[in-house]
């Protein structure tokens, strides 16, 4: 009887992987129908999001040599090349660089900078056939990037984020059809609505106390 | 029973006719069927290669290879010319005749069992008696090029991975050859156009996948190991590891192992198409609405659309396979070396002789339907 247990016991089993791998290409079967969510990536791009780090901007001119950026920067990583000039006893900035091959883009140098000199570009293509051209200096890093958005060669794709509620593929999608969940705006105009509709409703309740 | 088209009869009878001795005629027609095959299975080839990217992409919601070619049809064409114009390395102290003959007998066996493949009544190349048989031979050469190739790379990775693959081919032969024995016990004839005219009549209902459920599936699972495809693929595994016999191997004779594995593919599923679901055979009988309709099973026009139908649904139904094999490899994760070898010996070969017995007993019982 023992054996027969064993026979019915695989059999039982090998039925059901059998019906597994049934549920399993059926869930396969229903991709084939769903429409690709492919970029298709030279000629079209995602549009960064709103608070993307990308490739570090520089502006020369606003740069005080303070080093506060190397100071933050958990590897120290800017070059910060300057000399004390005695006539206007400043520091003058001879070299700014970053190394893209080495910075992880935390994005701490643009926190702290004290003149809003760095900032964070939406640039992510960086790919370079040697990592020494990575190396950016002040000029390299002054460079605007080109936006997704106005480059003529390239259809802008909204990311997942920014698309309405229900909606993967961003394709065929209005111009102006609205993200999912509310604007920044819109929360904040809800809170003070909220917030002066429970003054009223506490001046209510003082004035009822009161009678 | 010698209905349908006789392409071979007629094209001798044409040039007798035209003044030449029948002899000549006849060596005339010898390498007609022969570029058939290649031609045949080389675009078979591409479009299994096609229809493999495609659904894969769709499977993933991808798109697929889209830019050689309209919807990428060319891009097997092109991948074709670059492993031909790639570099063709011999490893240091490897046997370079073992080493160029290693992916030749895994190919050569594959395209020889195109001989037995029918695609209507006549539509084969040779009705040879002992044809399921010959397939069986044949497939049983492929496991000692793999072998060979392992063993010449001189690279202990790759002998390793021919010892695999030769263990599974191995391995999943022999509940193959049982399934397949179930299906010959029941139309008394090894030959492939015997198999598929014991399973018309009926239509769809004669097909021998209602009698041989079990068989059917125990085939397909073999001829899946046997072809090395997903969920069977341990002994390349193309796209993880970085092992198994081709290791060594570069260009054209690296891409022969693909060739092989494809044309493999589309042959298992004609074969199982022709085993199993009625091979040239429509599922509402073609004979059966002639002669509803009052037309004679000889007029020619009949036999055309008979012959032209019979290659459209066999096509069809191997075809269909190979979408369940696509669609298989997106669904089923890879199996270990051991549950692969336990599930081939202690699972299909068990199953499989004991669906040969049933078959012999109810061929017993019950001959009607088992073919007494």
């Amino acid at each position: 009887m023992g054996f027969l247990k064993q026979v019915s016991d695989y059999a039982k089993e090998s039925l059901q992987a059998a019906k597994y791998i049934g549920q399993g290409l059926s869930v396969t079967f229903d991709h084939m129908s769903r429409r690709p969510v492919t970029v298709q990536y030279p000629y079209e791009k995602l549009i960064p999001s709103e608070r993307f780090r990308g490739r570090i901007h520089f502006e020369f001119d606003k740069c005080i040599a303070c080093e506060v950026c190397v100071r933050v920067c958990p590897i120290n990583l800017p070059v910060v090349d300057w000399e004390f000039d005695k006539a206007t006893k400043k520091k003058d900035l001879k070299h700014y660089s970053i190394d893209f091959g080495v910075c992880i883009f935390c994005g701490n140098c643009v926190e702290y900078c004290p003149t809003n000199c760095l900032s964070m570009t939406e640039e992510y293509e960086l790919a370079s056939y040697d990592r020494h051209e990575l190396n950016y200096d002040n000029v390299a890093l002054g460079r605007l990037p080109y936006k997704v958005t106005q480059d003529p060669m390239v259809t802008p794709m909204r990311e997942l984020a920014y698309l309405p509620k229900g909606v993967m593929d961003p394709h065929d999608l209005p111009p102006n059809a609205r993200r999912a969940g509310q604007m920044p705006q819109e929360i904040l105009e809800a809170a003070k609505a909220k917030e002066t509709a429970e003054a009223k409703l506490e001046a209510k309740g003082d004035a009822t106390k009161a009678d | 029973m010698n209905q349908g088209i006789d392409l071979q009869g007629s094209f001798v009878n044409t040039l007798v006719d035209l003044g030449l001795p029948a002899g000549a005629a006849k060596a005339l027609w010898l390498p007609l069927p022969m570029v058939v095959i290649l031609v045949g299975a080389t675009v078979s080839i591409f479009v299994t290669v096609w229809l493999e990217r495609k659904i894969s992409a769709a499977a993933q919601q991808r798109i697929g290879p889209e830019f050689a070619g309209p919807l990428g049809t060319l891009q097997a064409a092109a991948d074709g010319i670059k492993l031909i114009f790639k570099e063709d390395i011999t490893p240091a102290k490897a046997d370079p005749i073992l080493f160029t003959l290693g992916p030749a007998i895994v190919v050569i066996p594959v395209f020889l069992s195109y001989l037995i493949v029918p695609f209507g009544q006549n539509l084969v190349i040779t009705d040879i008696g002992v044809g399921i048989f010959l397939w069986i031979a044949l497939s049983s050469i492929a496991p000692i090029g793999l072998l060979m190739s392992g063993y010449s790379s001189n690279n202990k990775y790759s002998l390793l991975g021919g010892l695999r693959a030769a263990a599974q081919s191995i391995s999943y032969e022999i509940p193959m050859a049982l399934a397949v024995l179930a299906v010959v016990l029941m139309s008394n004839s090894l030959s492939t156009i015997d198999i598929v005219n014991q399973q018309s009549g009926y239509g769809i209902l004669g097909w021998n996948i209602w009698r041989q459920p079990a068989g059917f599936l125990i085939f397909w699972i073999a001829a899946l190991a046997e072809c090395e495809r997903l969920p069977f693929d341990l002994p390349e595994a193309e796209e993880e590891l970085v092992a198994g016999y081709q290791t060594e191997y570069t260009g054209m004779k690296f891409g022969l192992f693909y060739v092989g594995s494809y044309v493999n593919l589309v042959l298992s599923a004609l074969i199982v198409s022709i085993l199993y679901l009625g091979g040239w055979e429509s599922p509402v009988s073609v004979s059966w609405l002639a002669s509803l309709i009052g037309v004679s099973e000889t007029t020619p026009w009949l036999q055309v659309i008979t012959a032209s139908l019979g290659i459209m649904m066999t096509l069809f139904k191997a075809y269909a396979l190979v979408f369940i094999a696509v669609l298989l490899r997106w669904t089923v994760p890879r199996v270990r070396i051991d549950q692969l070898l336990d599930f081939g010996w202690k699972f299909l070969l068990p199953v499989s002789l004991v669906n040969l017995l049933l078959t012999a007993a109810l061929k017993l019982t019950f001959p009607m339907a088992f073919g007494g």
